[in-house]
């Protein structure tokens, strides 16, 4: 993605919205455009004109006690500009921009579930994460929300039946079959549910449901304090945890304007590759699972265990390993470790070579994943996906890249694209990045500065807000934190990747067979614990 | 006098050895083999705790699936979902007591003139069992599985049968006794291709991958068998692995000589049913061989392998066996 210098965007910014908006520099991300709720699609519209890969990144929903706040984070030229606005608490409308992009379906349908905020125009405002049966008018990030109230609603709700029966009815009225993928099924490890509707072996329509294991950690966050939070989004997802870690830590630091020493930076860069490491080897060997390569998934999964261990030798912990805090890291790297980490690498190295020609050269696999899930170029930006999933179509997005964070700027790499844009693809920008992940952190060993780990930081962290990206294994994860000078944070807004990635799995679904549906959708390496925060 | 003895040795031989009893045990060990192989060629272990080497697994397995309650759905057809899977694991059986394992069938010693085709079509039969069982559960994913079932079998039973048909020609017999009885020379040697056709057809005809289809766990929950459990689920367990026997019998049979093989002492008929689980074991090893290297083919893929490969293929296969045996092998054999 082509990189523009801060001037010269802020005065096409100027140039382009005239009179409909101000525009505050370098706040929350390059810049904040402050407008009316009417005019909020005339200027999205604008920033989309603008740059044909410009994509919608979060849509952020705020309680500013009187009013809603809504930001709309979008991703123009590689970097993150704001357009905020504010509805009425009574009368919260706004028109929707689904129809301009439709990657924000789910972003405008999550805000509407947990502020109420009612998006005219839009094609679906179902509910996406809370129970079919939650009442109209509890809505639980609001800050008068009573939280008896939510958790005792949410325990009646646990048990509803009322959709499946609904769709039975539906089911009859057509004569399709309906097959229902979740919430328990061999393929989803995690509980979210597909309906399904084939039409013998081919797919007709896919209606997802999530928010089965929906936590509520944004809600649980406002809660605790920022050093607790940082163990509670490590906890949001298993597999990417340090990723939420950082990427929490970074806001805070940016309010803060607080500047993390050199060497935690690159103990952080490491940790977050052996993440992408094991995540990658974890997701190839699912695929080999969904297309019926046991044998595959089996060799991937005995790869995967000495990544773990080298996160034990590094945090102290195999899964999550709670090596983050607010000014670096927890623990510093042992000179002595690092001549395991890299025997290990150099293993892992050599059996990437196997992998790469069974990939490339096994028709089985081939025939099972070429021409799978097609998503074109202009589908990956319409849809907004995120990480390896649009690189896989052609597009060459790459948080890393665009705007480094930790030592990501000083570390040489490689941004993996490919152009086919099927699973085939998506699978191999993941091998192909396994190789660069072990570059990164064999260069990150070499070069590796003294100095201090962490800095002391206070725990009141003064007023503010700050975004934050990271690139996550599966792709642009975007946390959002608003502080109000206490030590609990006032919001705290995560956008996971699988939450931005499920549309193209809707999109790429539809027409295919049946038996096409578990490797496609393994492709997007889905997360729900992630989707449901 | 004379004939009771007659009559409790054909008890004898049905119930006990060479049917029955020792079917099922061979089974189990099959199925033992198997999950080893299949763990070795996977970096694993393997079962390890039942018995030595964890021998005794896939009997604790069974037992165990014995012991369980057994759930019948409401809307499923229940007599035939109660009876259908005993029934495909009987029929499997029986069509195993019509194989020479130790020298002769149990059944009759010297079989009848076509029991070939009887055996083929016993295997016909069960398969549609199977569909059956599938399609009385009235679950979605048993009754796609169960169709699947179906289509993949259109494809594959043509080949099979004429395939089958190689044997046949070679010793111009239609009998599996006389078709032993005349392999001096195995007739994998005399007709290689029909050999390593049969073996790539039974591939589709044990479901197992690359074409294991309707069990394609990801897709289909357990296919046919999602809403089986119990004893049920024993018996549909049961019949695949005894299908999995049948299946490299059926190789043994027609292209190894059967139980055939030098008798150093004793009873002859301890040495012919060694020569023969010898040489199912190597089919069932390179059949778990082929398993362990390919992913699953989806349904449309195996559709087009059976009617635009693997059917012309045979045909030619067919062709050219009955060329050989017409005017090359006569002056060999």
């Amino acid at each position: 993605m082509t990189q523009v210098n801060e001037a010269s965007l802020i005065s096409t910014l100027l140039d382009r919205i005239g009179g409909l908006g101000c525009i505050q520099p370098n706040y929350l991300g390059k810049a904040t455009i402050q407008v009316n709720a009417d005019s909020i699609r005339k200027i999205i519209e604008i920033l989309l004109k603008s740059d044909n890969t410009a994509v919608i990144v979060a849509i952020t929903g705020l309680d500013l006690l009187e009013k809603l706040g809504l930001m709309y984070h979008l991703r123009t030229h590689g970097s993150i500009v704001t357009v905020r606005t504010e509805v009425p608490k009574d009368n919260p409308r706004i028109s929707t921009i689904t129809d301009l992009i439709p990657g924000a379906n789910f972003h405008e349908r999550e805000v509407a579930d947990l502020l109420g905020v009612v998006f005219q125009g839009h094609p679906n405002l179902a509910r996406l994460v809370l129970p079919d049966d939650w009442p109209k008018n509890l809505y639980p990030l609001r800050k008068d929300a009573d939280l008896q109230e939510v958790t005792a609603k949410l325990d009646s709700c646990l048990c509803s039946t009322q959709p499946e029966i609904e769709q039975k009815q539906a089911q009859k009225e057509t004569g399709l079959v309906n097959i229902v993928v979740g919430p328990q099924h061999p393929a989803l490890l995690e509980p979210e549910k597909f309906s399904l509707t084939v039409d013998g072996e081919t797919v007709k329509v896919v209606e997802p449901r999530i928010g089965y294991v929906h936590r509520g950690i944004e809600k649980a966050s406002e809660q605790r304090t920022y050093l607790q939070d940082i163990y509670l989004v490590e906890r949001i997802c298993g597999i990417c945890n340090s990723c939420h870690a950082v990427a929490f830590a970074g806001a805070v630091e940016k309010i803060l304007k607080t500047e993390v020493p050199t060497r935690a930076k690159y103990i952080r860069t490491i940790i977050l590759e052996l993440n992408r490491l094991h995540s990658h080897l974890l997701v190839l060997g699912h695929a080999g699972l969904e297309i019926g390569y046991e044998t595959l998934f089996q060799y991937m999964w005995r790869d995967r265990e000495p990544i773990m261990d080298l996160t034990e030798l590094l945090t102290g912990n195999r899964v999550v390993s709670s090596s983050m805090t607010v000014g670096g890291v927890r623990r510093d790297l042992k000179e002595a470790d690092v001549p395991k980490i890299k025997t290990q690498l150099d293993i892992l190295k050599k059996k990437l070579v196997f992998y790469q020609s069974l990939f490339q050269n096994e028709t089985s696999l081939k025939m099972r994943t070429q021409k799978v899930g097609f998503l074109s170029t202009e589908d990956a930006l319409k849809l907004c996906v995120v990480g390896p999933v649009p690189r896989a179509s052609g597009v060459n997005t790459d948080v890393r890249k665009d705007e480094p964070y930790e030592a990501y700027g000083e570390i040489p790499f490689r941004t993996v694209t490919r152009t086919e844009g099927d699973t085939y693809a998506r699978l191999m920008v993941r091998l192909d990045e396994l190789n660069e992940s072990i570059n990164i952190i064999e260069y990150a060993l070499d070069n590796m500065p003294t100095g201090p780990f962490r800095v002391r930081v206070p725990r009141i962290v003064t007023a503010g807000e700050a975004i934050n990206r990271v690139e996550a294994p599966r792709g642009e994860l975007f946390h959002y934190v608003k502080s109000n000078g206490t030590a609990y944070p006032e919001r705290v807004k995560v956008r996971t990747p699988t939450f931005a990635n499920l549309p193209a799995f809707l999109k790429t679904a539809i027409g295919e067979s049946i038996a096409d549906i578990p490797a496609n959708f393994v492709s997007l390496d889905p997360c729900f614990s992630c989707t449901d925060r | 006098m004379r004939k009771t003895v007659l009559d409790f040795w054909l008890i004898f031989r049905v119930l006990i050895f060479p049917g029955f009893t020792f079917v099922l045990f061979l089974t189990l060990f099959c199925d033992w083999v198997e999950r080893k192989i299949e763990a070795r060629m996977q970096n694993r272990v393997g079962p390890a705790v039942a018995g030595p080497a964890g021998i005794l697994q896939p009997l604790a397995d069974l037992i165990k699936l014995f012991t369980k309650e057994e759930i019948i759905p409401s809307n499923a057809k229940k007599n035939v979902f109660r009876i259908a899977p005993i029934v495909a694991f009987s029929i499997m059986v029986f069509a195993m007591c019509f194989l020479p394992i130790d020298g002769s069938s149990a059944i009759s010693s010297s079989g009848f003139v076509g029991d070939l085709i009887f055996v083929m079509a016993l295997v016909t039969v069960a398969n549609f069992l199977l569909f059956i069982s599938g399609w009385a559960s009235s679950s979605p994913y048993g009754a796609i599985g169960a169709a699947r079932v179906l289509t993949q079998f259109l494809g594959y039973d043509i080949p099979l049968f004429l395939l089958a048909l190689t044997p046949a020609f070679l010793a111009k017999e239609l009998t599996l006794s006389a078709i032993v009885s005349s392999q001096y020379i195995p007739f994998i040697i005399l007709a290689p291709w029909g050999f390593v056709l049969f073996i790539i057809t039974l591939q589709a005809e044990l479901e197992k991958d690359p074409f294991d289809i309707p069990h394609a766990e990801s897709e289909l929950v357990g296919g046919l068998e999602t809403e089986y459990g119990g004893g049920k689920l024993a018996f549909l367990h049961l019949t695949r692995d005894v299908q999995i026997v049948l299946g490299a019998s059926l190789v043994v049979t027609f292209f190894l000589g059967g139980p055939n093989g030098p008798v150093f002492f004793g009873l002859s008929g301890f040495w012919y049913s060694l020569w023969f689980v010898l040489k199912l074991l190597a089919i069932v090893v390179i059949t778990e061989y082929i398993t362990c290297l390919f992913a699953r083919l989806r349904i449309d893929q195996v559709l087009t392998a059976n009617w635009r490969i693997l059917l012309p293929l045979s045909i030619l296969s067919l062709a050219l066996t009955i060329t050989m045996t017409t005017w090359v092998y006569p002056s060999v054999t």
